[in-house]
Parts: structure tokens; C-alpha cells; sequence
């Protein structure tokens, strides 16, 4: 057995630091994750990102080689039907060509031109989780990828994932919808909601509080050009459940497309494409975008980039 | 504390903390808390109590540096139980298989207070799907390794072979 005891400065020791730490959360939760505290949590990514990326760049080749031995015969089936898919796809895209093509002439012969409000994309790499326990994603792209706190990312498939909550030069961090601290202004038809995540859970709440008719379970919801934080038509998951308005609130559930703690490659959009324009609209429409908030309000996450 | 056990330590961390960020958030089953772990097994070393607290303090500090729940949670969590771990460290060394059970309560009590202060705090961030898994598959993976690697770990620190040879 060990004789070593906790001496009696043992216990003063662990409550001063109990105190600091509390503090240190108060401190935190005021100052919204800004001034001293993200200039900290700035420098320890820092510093520890370039360590990720490498531990990343030989983790990941393994990781993947892993589970592809263990599902090899899924992947297999899986493959099949996706050829299958990607035929049908491929056919599809025809039509669709041909579809871009009947519109280009009309724009044409209308003299129209592009607004040019494209969305810039860029394609990040996910490096890691800062825990079993926290949700949110490293990704090994930061400010000079052009990244900035507030956008919106999505998958490659353009399924909404999150938004970016803190960024140094070299890293972010993304937090999911689905543990975020905000919901996302969605649609569903012609009817307008939030959706936001549910403790343990993997479906999300809808909420509808102007419901007019009812939603049936696969109809798809998308992010709301009522949404501040992202980008309208972004898809976000299928309703799970049949749900009738009761007077005239909704509430059921919805499953998101994503799974964020699979994901491997996410897509930052640079969004809104002129922050000055949108910061500039919003304080002009102020009455118009106030209603629209309802899931996305101020949230303890560092802002700017929500316009 | 010597500087070599200090530079053995904080190298202990640091891989640690890249592992965890890193390799151990992609494995779904076993998904163990590797800074946690090396908490709690620092208390068997013969490293001061005062500054195993700190250095939990610390540890805890720089998870919560790269995480995005609030600052100060993990920390505080850290340090309970790393001063939990000091006060029932003589009951650990008795064999193999009661120190893997000892670490893997340990960790069960910190992944318990994190989920109950988070969510006092407020943290949705960690009341994500899976939690309830998480609570069990993470002491369950602290224990396996604290089973193999706690002897090592405590005879590197205080460079003495005979440490934990369990009689």
C-alpha cells in the first residue's frame, strides 16, 4: 500500500483553484467568449494546431484504413448502389444541363445579368474534437483561409453542419447545429420555424408558432431566408414525425442529414458574401429582421459573422 | 518536482491532449479521456498533492483552451477529481485489476460532474447525441488502459522500477 497522504494544504489548494475556476466560467460567459478569454483560447490553438494537423495527417490514412477492413463488405454493396446512383445522377444532370442552357438564352434575350452574390466555399479537413463530451469540430483551416467567426458550413453533400465559433490563422472550431447554443430559422413548405437541438438526442425539436396546416414526416426542411445565420435553401434534415397545429403552434421532430461526428471534409461558406453591405441592411431592416430570430439569437458564442 | 519529472509530464500532456483531439475523437467505442487519465494517475506518483491539483487545474485549463464549452468547466472538474484520486490513492495500489477499477470510477465521477456542471452552465455543447453512451464508454476505456499503463506510467514519472510491481 502507499503511505503517502494528502498533506493539509491539500484541501485550501483545491478550493482556491475551485474559486479561480469559477470565476474564470463567470468571466467567460460575460465577456461572451471575447477580450482576455479568446485571446487565450486563440493562442493555446495555436499552438497546439500544428501538432493536430501532423498527428491528423497520420491518423486519419490509418483511421480510414481501419474501417474500411471492418466494413468491406458493406462498402462493397455500397458501391454497387452508388454506381447505380451516380447513373441515374449523370442522367439527371443532362436534363438539367439542358435546363441551364433554355435559361441562359432567355437571360439573353432579356438582357439579364448576374447579381453576382455567389457564395464563396472553402473546403476544410476536420482534424479532430477537443473531447469524448464536446461536440464542435477543429478544422485545419483558419483567417487565412479567409475564414471568419459567424459564417455557416456545410458537408459536401451542401447539407447545413454548423456554424464556425472561433478561428486563429491556421484552425477553427465549428459548432453543430445539433449541440449548438442557437436553433436555425428553417422552412418547411411555405411555413416558416426553428429547429433546435434536444439534450441526448439525435432528432431535433421543430417548433412552428404561426402554423397554418400540418407537416407530415419526410417532408424536408431547409434553412429560412428568414434565418440570420445562414443562407436560405440550405437543407437541414427530414421531418420524422406527422404533427397537426394545436391553435396555432407546431411542434415535432426533425433528423438531421448530418452526423457531425463522422464527418471528415466540411465546407465553409463565405457568407454573407459583403458583411459591410449585410451589417448595413440589417441595421436598415431592423424591424423586418428582429421577428426573424427567434432560434438564433444572441448566443455566449463570439459573433461577427452572422451580420 | 524534479525538471526531468516536470519535462516528463508536461510531455505526457501534451501527447496526450494531441491524441485526444485527434485519433481518440474519431474511434467510437472506445473513446477514452487521455488527459483525465493522466490526472488521475499523476495522484499515484510522488508528486506533491498540492501540485497534482495545479497541474489538473491546468490541464483541464488547456482542454477547455481548445474546446468550445466555457472556460474554466473542465478545470474545475479536473481538479476534483484529481484531489478525489489523492484521497483514495492507498486503496489503488493493491492490484492490477482495482487500479483499471479505481481510474475507471474515477473517470465515471469526472464525466458525471462535467455532464452536471455543463449543463448548470448551461453547456448544450456536451449534451450532444451519444452522451449517454459517453458516460459509460469513457471510464470503460480509462479503465483498460489505465490496467496497463498505470504501472509504467507512475515508474517513469518517479523513476523507480519497483513502483507498482503489486505484490
Amino acid at each position: 500500500m502507499l503511505s503517502r497522504q494528502p498533506g493539509d494544504r491539500t484541501l485550501p489548494t483545491l478550493i482556491t483553484l475551485l474559486v479561480i475556476g469559477v470565476l474564470l466560467m463567470t468571466f467567460d460567459i460575460r465577456s461572451a467568449g471575447g477580450g482576455v478569454t479568446g485571446v487565450l483560447r486563440t493562442g493555446a490553438q495555436t499552438i497546439v494546431a500544428p501538432l493536430q494537423k501532423g498527428a491528423a495527417f497520420v491518423v486519419n490514412p490509418v483511421i480510414d484504413i481501419v474501417d474500411s477492413l471492418s466494413n468491406l463488405a458493406t462498402l462493397r454493396e455500397q458501391n454497387i448502389s452508388l454506381q447505380r446512383d451516380l447513373a441515374e445522377a449523370q442522367a439527371a444532370l443532362i436534363a438539367v444541363d439542358d435546363e441551364l442552357a433554355r435559361l441562359e438564352l432567355y437571360e439573353q434575350l432579356y438582357q439579364l445579368e448576374a447579381t453576382g452574390t455567389a457564395i464563396g466555399r472553402t473546403v476544410a479537413q476536420v482534424i479532430g474534437q477537443p473531447d469524448p463530451f464536446d461536440g464542435a469540430l477543429h478544422i485545419d483551416k483558419g483567417t487565412s483561409s479567409g475564414i471568419a467567426v459567424g459564417q455557416p458550413v456545410i458537408d459536401t453533400n451542401g447539407y447545413v453542419v454548423g456554424s464556425v465559433q472561433q478561428v486563429t490563422k491556421g484552425t477553427a472550431i465549428i459548432v453543430p447545429i445539433t449541440v449548438g447554443p442557437d436553433g436555425v430559422a428553417v422552412a418547411v413548405g411555405d411555413q416558416t420555424g426553428v429547429v433546435v437541438p434536444q439534450v441526448a438526442r439525435d432528432e431535433m425539436r421543430l417548433d412552428i408558432f404561426e402554423a397554418r396546416e400540418p407537416v407530415f414526416a419526410g417532408e424536408r426542411v431547409v434553412t429560412s431566408s428568414a434565418s440570420v445565420n445562414f443562407p436560405a435553401g440550405y437543407p437541414v434534415g427530414t421531418v420524422t414525425r406527422d404533427a397537426a397545429p394545436s391553435v396555432d403552434s407546431l411542434s415535432t421532430e426533425v433528423m438531421p442529414y448530418v452526423r457531425p461526428d463522422t464527418l471528415r471534409v466540411v465546407v465553409v461558406l463565405a457568407w454573407p458574401p459583403d458583411p459591410v453591405t449585410a451589417v448595413t441592411d440589417t441595421t436598415e431592416s431592423e424591424p423586418t429582421t428582429t421577428s426573424t430570430t427567434l432560434g438564433e439569437g444572441s448566443s455566449t458564442s463570439t459573433t461577427g459573422g452572422d451580420g | 518536482m524534479r525538471l526531468r519529472s516536470l519535462l516528463i509530464v508536461a510531455s505526457l500532456f501534451l501527447i496526450s491532449v494531441v491524441l485526444q483531439t485527434t485519433l481518440f475523437s474519431q474511434t467510437e467505442v472506445f473513446t477514452p479521456d487521455l488527459v483525465l487519465l493522466v490526472v488521475i494517475l499523476l495522484s499515484l506518483t510522488r508528486i506533491r498533492p498540492e501540485l497534482v491539483l495545479g497541474l489538473a487545474f491546468l490541464a483541464g485549463l488547456t482542454i477547455d483552451l481548445l474546446g468550445s464549452a466555457v472556460l474554466g468547466l473542465r478545470a474545475i472538474v479536473f481538479t476534483v477529481v484529481a484531489y478525489l484520486a489523492l484521497r483514495s490513492r492507498d486503496r489503488a495500489d493493491i492490484g492490477r485489476i482495482i487500479t483499471g477499477l479505481w481510474a475507471g470510477l474515477l473517470t465515471f465521477g469526472g464525466v458525471v460532474l462535467l455532464i452536471v456542471v455543463g449543463t448548470l452552465f448551461g453547456q448544450t455543447v456536451l449534451l450532444g447525441e451519444g452522451v449517454v453512451d459517453r458516460l459509460f464508454l469513457v471510464p470503460a476505456a480509462n479503465l483498460i488502459l489505465a490496467l496497463i499503463f498505470a504501472p509504467l506510467l507512475v515508474r517513469l514519472i518517479d523513476r523507480d522500477p519497483t513502483a507498482f510491481r503489486y505484490l
